[in-house]
């Protein structure tokens, strides 16, 4: 039996390689192959395969050494306790191995022995083990160490936490299945861990020196506090067997490595029988979580995120909307509720008035700078960081109704107000974000008296770019709802399509197109704002000046977009549903 | 209240609609009906507005469809086979964005009538995931009926339907033409075309077979005997021919290729 599962695996797996292989041929995958791969090589694969510079380069190699030996492997043993510890307080629900739904219909009525099954998706989970070792790995080389000893550490803690949490799930739900429940098993478990924390307290503040907070200045009275607490007393029996998982991942020698990876396989060993030998029913739970994972992904194909949102419920809506009216404020009322039940006028001027107050008390104890400056900084940096994060993050566009475009294009709307109103929604949200951040740098840097600029000058320039925000936005959103129009099955396969190397590629091949559109959409404010203001400023002061000529700068900003939405709607209205969606 | 001429569509060298040209007058509920690739979609999408049509003409109570879109699309509905809803709208929410987008001012009024009449008033805060298949239907019509629509078209209306929502979807469809409304059904069943509908369109390869009242069409087809069903008018009309979808370039279409026709029961 188990021979048919594993053919039904590798097979799977092979077609799927063979499949991503051939679609190379074409060259949108093609082009993200290579984009993608160079990304990975120059990111990840240099230090993978010991090309890179870890040696010689600024990263400094982490080895476990007589001295940090202890506290390193201590550290991640007391994560490794954390992890265990939650997948034995957080879950609620009773065990569910997660199929596919054709696994389920394939499998489930199948003569297989439920152990059967329970071996094909350890057999399934190591493909997912692999490669999250691999991707660990990737990012743990760059520090430097043996690349074997590193492959089989994170494959053996990985594989032990997955074997854990699978027999964590089986042993919970033979606790339900014998009355105690969820509450009775939590308090247990706090209560236990309450009572470790309490000796291992009491220990340390009896025998270890305590330690002042002005002697760790340089961390090393910290650390020598820490080394103390994790060497010595109960909490390294606590930790044993964790250190026992992590150990091979640390070794520097073979010797050293096979020493350690014995006890570490035992282990995985013991999990291995405990995971078999639970005869728990996890079948009906089985089916329902399949259905669950088919519907999210779904979802996530169909483009729409925000279904796969387990606890998605309705959300208020942002204002009341009336019948009549400009049909694109619908499709504005409809994008914020679907962004977010958090985006209403109350809470928008609450959280204003809110930061005015934070901002002046901080500027008003930090009078020279120092905080009030960094954090005026920082909501600069912000800002400008949101003309290229925010159309990723908020995507209630015609990205998100791209599936539903059908629907949409029944809707008797001219295309340009189709095209305004699918972009308000996320323009309208990205512009009160940016507006509060601009609130909070002119304020605080406005009162800190060591800057070269007036505080006059610091809110001419703040008024100066609320100004300009709002038509930068609308254009800023333009590009990425443009580049879905033109190119919907790229758009599609960056989106909903199978992941990969080649994925990852395409998704930077958008982004810096994306992003040198930009740059080239904003020529003309910046060349309009360059003349208003050395033009104003032969006659006027610059505070003056900067919010008048951010005014002619928004109105070109205007036009443009303007022009972009006549241009989006023509877009969407040639937009042929049936022979774009095929990626 | 609709007018066809002469309408094309094409994809690439793919001949998908072919000079189809018809009328559907007030009250009429026209059966659109064909083999598997034969344009019914298509021809309904192109009707709606989804897609543009290569050429010809669409009028949708007088107004050309092309060329003023907003206006024609105001008088029509189209109920897609899948009920598409927004996931994050919830059922009334759902009435108050369509009656934006139509400018129905009385619609709650209405929306409160609609929701009794589909039984969908108790789930007026449920968000559609929170639906069954069968609501979500419901919950697509009420959106479509709020505007009170000319021109109504069905794209395979009873998919999912459990034997009550089947009744009502006929019943309301038949009311629907009573009131004076013109109906296209899209549909692989013959017997609900059979039963509901006034006229009948074959459509084959894109082509326009035959098109006439389902008393015209069984009479060319019964072969002098009197219980001939529209099921075997169908089969004698749309595979008589053994015709094949031509193409711009006279070339083969890949779906025709290799295809074999279904033998005449």
């Amino acid at each position: 039996m188990l021979s048919a599962l594993l053919y039904l695996q590798y097979h799977s797996f092979v077609n799927r390689a063979v499949r991503r292989v051939r679609r190379l041929k074409q060259p949108k995958y093609l082009f993200g192959a290579i984009v993608g791969g160079l990304y990975f090589y120059f990111y990840f694969g240099r230090f993978l395969f010991g090309f890179g510079s870890h040696r010689a380069g600024g990263m400094p190699a982490v080895r476990a050494t007589d001295g940090n030996q202890v506290l390193i492997e201590s550290a991640a043993a007391l994560v490794l306790l954390v992890i265990v510890l939650l997948a034995w307080l957080l879950p609620r629900e009773r065990a569910a191995l997660v199929f596919s739904e054709a696994e389920v219909a394939f499998l489930f009525p199948a003569p297989i022995s439920r152990r059967g099954l329970v071996h094909f998706r350890l057999i399934r989970s190591q493909l997912a083990v692999l490669l999250t070792s691999l991707i660990l790995l990737a990012l743990t080389r760059r520090w430097g160490g043996n690349l074997w000893f590193h492959a089989l550490g994170w494959w053996a803690v990985i594989s032990t936490l997955s074997l854990h949490g699978l027999g964590s799930s089986f042993a919970r739900t033979m606790l339900l299945d014998r009355g105690i429940t969820n509450r009775t098993r939590r308090l247990v478990i706090l209560g236990v861990v309450a009572v470790a924390a309490a000796t291992v307290f009491m220990w340390a503040r009896r025998t270890v020196p305590a330690f002042s907070a002005t002697s760790m200045e340089d961390g090393t009275a910290l650390k020598r506090y820490a080394e103390q607490v994790l060497a010595s007393g109960p909490l390294p029996c606590l930790l044993f067997p964790f250190r026992l998982v992590i150990r091979p991942f640390f070794a520097t020698t073979l010797s050293a490595f096979l020493a350690a990876f014995g006890p570490t396989l035992a282990i995985l060993l013991a999990l291995y029988w405990w995971v078999i030998r639970s005869d728990v029913a996890f079948e009906e739970a089985s089916v329902d979580a399949s259905q669950k994972l088919a519907a999210r992904l779904a979802a996530v194909r169909a483009g729409n995120w925000g279904a796969t949102d387990k606890g998605m419920k309705p959300k208020r809506p942002p204002f009341r909307l009336h019948p009549t009216g400009p049909p694109a404020v619908a499709l504005l009322w409809k994008h914020i509720i679907s962004a977010s039940k958090v985006f209403t006028g109350r809470l928008w001027l609450i959280l204003a008035i809110g930061i005015t107050c934070l901002c002046v008390c901080i500027g008003q104890m930090n009078p020279t700078g120092g905080l009030a400056t960094v954090i005026g900084m920082l909501s600069g940096m912000a800002l400008s960081w949101s003309l290229l994060v925010g159309p990723q993050i908020l995507r209630q566009d015609f990205r998100q109704d791209l599936l539903l475009a059908d629907v949409l294009k029944t809707y008797p709307i001219p295309p340009w107000q189709m095209a305004l109103g699918e972009l308000l929604g996320p323009v309208v949200i990205l512009t009160a974000v940016d507006w509060l951040l601009v609130l909070v740098a002119g304020i605080l840097l406005g009162q800190t008296r060591g800057l070269e600029m007036s505080g006059a000058l610091v809110a001419s320039i703040a008024l100066g770019v609320a100004v300009v925000i709002p038509m930068l936005n609308l254009i800023v959103f333009q590009i990425p709802n443009a580049a879905a129009l033109l190119f919907p099955a790229w758009f599609l396969a960056t989106r909903s399509g199978p992941g990969g190397i080649e994925a990852m590629g395409q998704r930077l091949i958008f982004f810096i197109g994306q992003f040198l559109v930009l740059v080239l959409a904003l020529v003309p404010a910046a060349v309009v704002f360059t003349g208003l203001f050395f033009l104003g400023k032969l006659f006027v002061s610059p505070a003056f000046i900067i919010p008048r000529a951010a005014l002619g700068t928004a109105v070109v900003l205007g036009v443009e977009a303007s022009f972009g939405m006549v241009l989006l709607g023509r877009l969407f209205s040639r937009f042929d549903v049936a022979s774009e969606m095929t990626p | 209240m609709i007018e066809v001429e002469g309408l094309t569509k094409l994809y690439g060298e793919f001949v998908a609609v072919n000079e189809l040209g018809f009328r559907v007058e007030r009250g009429q509920v026209l059966g659109l009906v064909g083999p598997n690739g034969a344009g019914k979609t298509t021809s309904l999408r192109c009707l709606s507005g989804i897609i543009r049509p290569t050429c010809g003409t669409i009028r949708i109570c007088g107004t050309d469809l092309v060329n003023n879109p907003v206006p024609a699309k105001r008088e029509l509905a189209f109920f897609s086979d899948e009920p598409r809803l927004f996931d994050y709208l919830t059922v009334q929410q759902h009435l108050a964005f369509t009656a934006r987008i139509y400018q129905v001012r009385d619609y709650e009024t209405i929306g409160r009538q609609l929701l009794d009449e589909l039984e969908l008033s108790e789930k007026r805060d449920a968000l559609p995931g929170e639906l069954s298949r069968g609501m979500k239907q419901k919950l697509a019509i009420a959106c479509g009926w709020l505007h009170n629509p000319k021109v109504i078209y069905f794209d395979e209306p009873l998919t999912g339907l459990d034997p009550m929502g089947i009744r009502r979807m006929k019943h309301s469809i038949l009311k629907r033409a009573g009131e004076g409304a013109a109906i296209i059904i899209s549909s692989h069943l013959l017997h609900l075309v059979e039963e509901i509908c006034t006229h009948i369109l074959i459509l084959k390869n894109g082509r326009k077979i035959i098109h006439g009242t389902i008393g015209e069409i069984t009479r060319q087809f019964s072969e002098q005997t009197d219980d001939t069903s529209l099921e075997e008018v169908f089969f004698r009309a749309a595979y008589a021919e053994g015709e094949r979808r031509p193409k711009a370039n006279g070339a083969e279409p890949p779906a025709a290729r290799g295809a074999v026709p279904p033998t005449n029961p």
